[in-house]
């Protein structure tokens, strides 16, 4: 579904993602992991096209995405830190993307995270007056609102509460069964590991590790993700 | 595209300092007919804060916008819409936000109590320096990460515009009164929009004392009807070329 081809980018001369080859298809669910500073939000912001590259092509469905906006018709995305404009109440919000997002038709929303984090009862509060972790609700809701077929969770879990958490995993889980293709980073390797099958891992703008999450525990030998991505760190 | 200028007008129209920036407009524009019998007079006056309040006003609002509105922008940016409209809906969004309140406040009481060919090129002028303040004021934000710097910039290029250029202007046609220069000052003129704005409206009064310096040489040369089709065409060009400008620097840079 997405494949990145030489993908480089520098910012003034720090060089944050070095010629990187990625293919991810439907199915898989990606614990992006790697070191602060490695490259792993520029990595989604270059899918996303909030970034360009310097170098290289990423597709999109076999579309490359410098071509136009409408392959992020099927991406989701739930930022690391969720910014919303202040003044806007959390139904203008809601309301304003829909409209802008008219392609998608009304009884096609899904609306179980919506329904789930009881963002209903949140409608009339400004974005500004929400807490760090309703913020985290409000922006998961947008992310699957539309049914994408990607869905990108840049530090999904860091705000959400034990129950939030939950929630936000079984819906990944549940997209996953949907042949969806999931993109997640986060420091929390026990969250990825119960949402995730396939590891990416990422180190100074380089790949280090891309592999499915099986086979990289029959190589180390361990069953939990941080001792298998410790060990593989030591072995290299 | 259109919802999200929309929005942003609506947003923006709901904002307490363009509410303040409108109620001082129109206190200004309704007070000053109010108070004065002689409509010639107000007009005069009124060109005046037209001149130095317009774009005063519209460049630092415009500036704070934007940078206020760029967890919005990012927002807007992932969802399956162009850059290029996104740059557009803001442009437009503020524009017509300053628009608006200028007609509100100073156009209305101008077309009510002085319906004049006067009066309306002060509305144009008007119209024109919201347009063109807000553009320059988005050129530095688009070009410049810090908040405080752009507004600093922002003021500089205001009180370059306002007070310092007739100035260098003078002194300059001074220096070098031994020499014809008549046209090449004439060429200088049009670098400053606001004196552009001043004399479109001035050469339609019979207070030609305030068409300043640049004004004076403009009139001479090109006459009423051709300098006011001229100099509006200026205005045009000094709304859409820093647009352009900002156009570019959006597309190509990282969020």
């Amino acid at each position: 579904m997405i494949s990145i081809q030489n993908i480089s980018k520098k910012y003034g001369l720090q060089q944050v993602l070095d010629k990187v080859n990625l293919e991810f298809t439907g199915g898989q669910s990606i614990a992006l992991i790697g070191p602060n500073g490695s490259g792993k939000t520029t990595l989604i912001k270059l899918i996303l096209g909030l970034v360009l590259a310097d170098q290289g092509q990423i597709n999109v469905q076999n579309c490359d995405i410098s071509l136009g906006p409408d392959y992020r018709k099927i991406i989701g995305y739930m930022p690391q830190l969720s910014r919303f404009p202040e003044q806007m109440k959390v139904g203008q919000l809601f309301s304003l993307i829909k409209k802008i997002r008219s392609d998608i038709a009304q009884n096609e929303y899904d609306l179980s995270l919506y329904n789930d984090f009881g963002i209903a009862k949140m409608e009339g509060k400004s974005l500004g007056a929400l807490s760090g972790g309703m913020k985290q609700q409000v922006s998961a809701a947008l992310a699957f609102l539309f049914r994408p077929e990607i869905i990108i969770l840049d530090e999904p879990t860091a705000g959400l509460d034990p129950i939030s958490n939950s929630i936000l995993k079984d819906k990944v889980n549940e997209a996953r069964a949907q042949n969806c293709l999931l993109i997640t980073t986060s420091h929390i390797l026990n969250d990825l590991e119960e949402m995730c099958n396939h590891v990416v891992y990422l180190m100074d703008g380089k790949i280090v590790l891309n592999e499915e999450m099986t086979s990289i525990a029959k190589t180390t030998g361990e069953a939990k993700l941080n001792k298998m991505v410790i060990k593989f760190l030591q072995n290299r | 595209m259109q919802n999200i200028s929309y929005s942003i007008a609506s947003d923006l129209l709901k904002n307490k300092a363009i509410f303040i920036y409108g109620s001082l407009l129109a206190v200004l524009g309704w007070g000053m007919f109010l108070i004065e019998s002689q409509p010639e007079k107000t007009i005069l006056a009124l060109l005046q804060i037209t001149l130095i309040v317009v774009p005063l006003m519209t460049g630092i609002f415009a500036t704070i916008y934007y940078y206020n509105s760029a967890e919005f922008v990012q927002l807007l940016l992932i969802q399956p819409l162009r850059r290029s409209s996104i740059i557009w809906g803001i442009f437009a969004g503020l524009t017509s936000g300053f628009v608006l309140s200028f007609l509100v406040g100073i156009g209305l009481p101008l077309l009510l109590f002085y319906p004049t060919t006067a009066s309306i090129h002060l509305i144009l002028s008007g119209i024109f320096l919201s347009v063109i303040f807000t553009g320059l004021a988005l050129l530095v934000s688009t070009h410049q990460q810090d908040k405080a710097r752009s507004i600093g910039f922002v003021l500089l290029l205001w009180i370059f515009f306002t007070f310092i250029f007739d100035g260098i202007l003078l002194w300059t046609m001074y220096q070098l009164a031994d020499y014809p220069i008549e046209k090449s000052i004439l060429f200088v003129t049009f670098l400053n929009p606001v004196s552009v704005a001043r004399t479109l409206v001035v050469m339609q009064t019979e207070a030609a004392a305030l068409l300043g310096l640049s004004g004076a040489i403009f009139q001479d040369f090109f006459g009423s009807l051709k300098g006011s089709f001229i100099a509006i065409l200026a205005l045009i060009i000094w709304g859409v070329i820093p647009y352009l400008f900002i156009k570019r620097k959006f597309l190509t840079r990282d969020f």
